[in-house]
């Protein structure tokens, strides 16, 4: 078997008398799409967080294809290989579509300490911000203030942000949070089109494209996983029912 | 060659970019012409005094214009400048390049510490703590006796090799030089990628964050080059006001930075100088106005300059730039609608 993307071993994570990660252990896949599952306050947006360095874990380790990642900070994560979209979108609102992609670019490429020549009117830089852009069709808003756009382009610019710094495994807070149906489509086949060229962990309320998308499903109670598995496992599975859809 | 040609490239479409900023540094440069023909000698020291503010101002302006980090104790490294002049001459040493030198690297080193330390807190402990380190080393000043404690002490103007500075013109043009550097230097900064990413941080910091940036490394640098560029401002003030004292880095002053730079337009490269214009030229036409109307008022212009900074914030968001290029919208509209 290939070695695992992402592997989290007995990840603990306490506020106070409150256990938000509980001896948590799981994989991401290479070029998988992993969705994370669980009602509201099951500490998924914690693992994300420690996941990605913003939040260190009270005890447990986090390995990025097998290399420990636990102690690192944020942008460090970022180097290693981890991109993140927000639960809120989040992107440059005091800049162009483009611009915002050039700065990701500049980033990318480890140029961002340059002082001289102008970093907006570089062809080159340019060039690769279009292609930042393309993935997720927004080639023709390039000139748009990011502040200007509708809420699902801007999910797809902060797609497109997180996807420049050339991912291994990408986390996804609620893609679809706040969109409209037409949105929603657009954003899964997007995220669909990804399957196979990044591992993806996909936090999602949207049930329909959970199942749409997710090769594994890992459900999420009180900070514990009550099961892995793929969507019928986990639509058929009694403890799921239980705690959580038929809740729903 | 083509190093040279593609240099003179950059500048070239920098300085078209920014046609105010240099319009303006050109009209420094011929303002000696008009107080020659006028014979108003006077009015070459209060340009010299924008000069000298609006640098600092433009320094100032990389970190709450460009880097939305307020900090409120700039003076402080107008006043290590000002020292560094200051403290060389007492000790016998009167070239002013190692003037400049001594305090760009001790203007350096102080924005690298207080940087460091300041920058790890953000709003209003930032703003807090950048006025605490202003005021420790006000006040360190203030206890130095050797060099004149509270009441200063009166220095010779550096010597700059050829450029002998008591002659008015030559310190005038040196100064201006000054700018121009400054200028320069901060027009390539804001536009390069350092300067994009620095943006980019006051805009998002979490999102610089999650590109694999380390804000705060952004932060002390761009940090260092404001207190650097300060500095440099305090040393040719030092020399042009042969005297320095604790005054020069005093709390108003870093008030005084904070307003030029809101009035002429926050993050703008022209903004910083056009404020040091406006700011000084009130401050030195609204006494003689209010004491031609009203003689006792005279030294009470501050009663008319409030307001006036009151409405400019209310009005022009962004400040007399953000005025300006309202205008220009109003008029490029009003001749579109009449048609070509």
């Amino acid at each position: 078997m290939d070695k695992s993307v992402l592997e989290l071993r007995n990840l603990c994570k306490s506020f106070g008398a409150l256990t938000v990660t509980n001896d948590l252990s799981f994989t991401v896949e290479p070029g998988e799409i992993h969705a994370l599952i669980g009602p509201n306050g099951a500490g998924k947006t914690t693992l994300i967080q420690q996941i990605y360095g913003a939040v260190q874990p009270d005890s447990g380790q986090v390995f990025l294809n097998g290399r420990e990642i636990t102690g690192l900070g944020v942008p460090e994560r970022v180097q290693a290989g981890i991109g993140r979209s927000f639960q809120i979108s989040n992107v440059l609102m005091d800049f162009t579509v483009l611009e915002n992609a050039i700065v990701a670019e500049q980033a990318r490429l480890g140029q961002s300490f340059r002082f001289l020549r102008p970093a907006f009117s570089d062809k080159s830089l340019k060039a690769g911000a279009s292609k930042i852009l393309s993935r997720v069709g927004l080639e023709d808003r390039a000139m748009q203030p990011a502040s200007d756009l509708a809420h699902g382009e801007r999910r797809m610019l902060e797609l497109a942000l997180a996807l420049a710094t050339a991912p291994k495994v990408l986390l996804l807070d609620e893609p679809m949070a706040g969109a409209g149906l037409e949105e929603s489509q657009r954003m899964t086949e997007i995220i669909d089109q990804l399957r196979g060229q990044v591992a993806i962990l996909l936090i999602e309320h949207d049930m329909d494209a959970v199942f749409r998308l997710a090769d594994r499903i890992t459900v999420l109670v009180e900070g514990a996983i009550i099961a892995t598995g793929t969507a019928d496992d986990i639509s058929n599975s009694s403890a799921v029912q239980a705690a959580y859809l038929g809740s729903a | 060659m083509s190093g040279i040609r593609n240099l003179i490239g950059l500048v070239y479409e920098g300085v078209k970019d920014n046609r105010l900023l240099w319009l303006l540094i050109i009209g420094f440069a011929l303002f000696p012409i008009i107080t020659h023909f006028a014979d108003l000698p006077f009015w070459n020291d209060v340009a010299m005094r924008i000069m000298l503010l609006g640098m600092a101002a433009m320094g100032l302006n990389l970190v709450l214009g460009y880097g939305g980090m307020v900090s409120f104790g700039h003076a402080a490294f107008i006043g290590i400048g000002a020292y560094c002049a200051g403290i060389s001459q007492f000790y016998g040493i009167t070239n002013g390049w190692v003037h400049l030198g001594f305090s760009i690297i001790t203007c350096g080193f102080a924005g690298l510490v207080i940087g460091y330390l300041a920058l790890r807190t953000s709003g209003i402990y930032f703003i807090m703590i950048t006025l605490a380190f202003a005021q420790m080393l006000f006040f360190l000043f203030v206890s130095l006796e050797a060099f004149g404690g509270d009441d200063g002490m009166s220095i010779d103007r550096a010597e700059f090799g050829f450029i002998d500075l008591y002659d008015p013109l030559r310190l005038y043009f040196l100064i201006w030089i000054a700018l121009v550097v400054v200028g320069m230097g901060l027009m390539f900064i804001v536009r390069s990628r350092f300067g994009v990413t620095l943006r980019a941080i006051k805009s998002n910091a979490s999102r610089v964050e999650a590109m694999g940036l380390s804000p705060l490394r952004f932060k002390i640098v761009g940090y260092v080059i404001s207190a650097v560029v300060c500095g440099i401002a305090g040393t040719l003030f030092a020399s042009w006001q042969e005297y320095v004292s604790p005054d020069i880095m005093h709390w108003t002053r870093s008030g005084e930075l904070m307003i030029i730079i809101i009035l002429g337009g926050l993050g703008t490269l022209a903004g910083p100088l056009l404020g040091a214009i406006v700011f000084l030229l009130l401050e030195e036409c609204l006494p003689l106005l209010l004491g031609a109307a009203a003689p006792a008022y005279a030294e009470n212009w501050m009663i008319l300059f409030g307001p006036f900074l009151i409405m400019v914030v209310m009005f022009g968001r962004g400040g007399l730039i953000g005025l300006l290029s309202q205008l220009q919208v109003r008029r490029n509209a009003r001749s579109d609608h009449r048609g070509p």
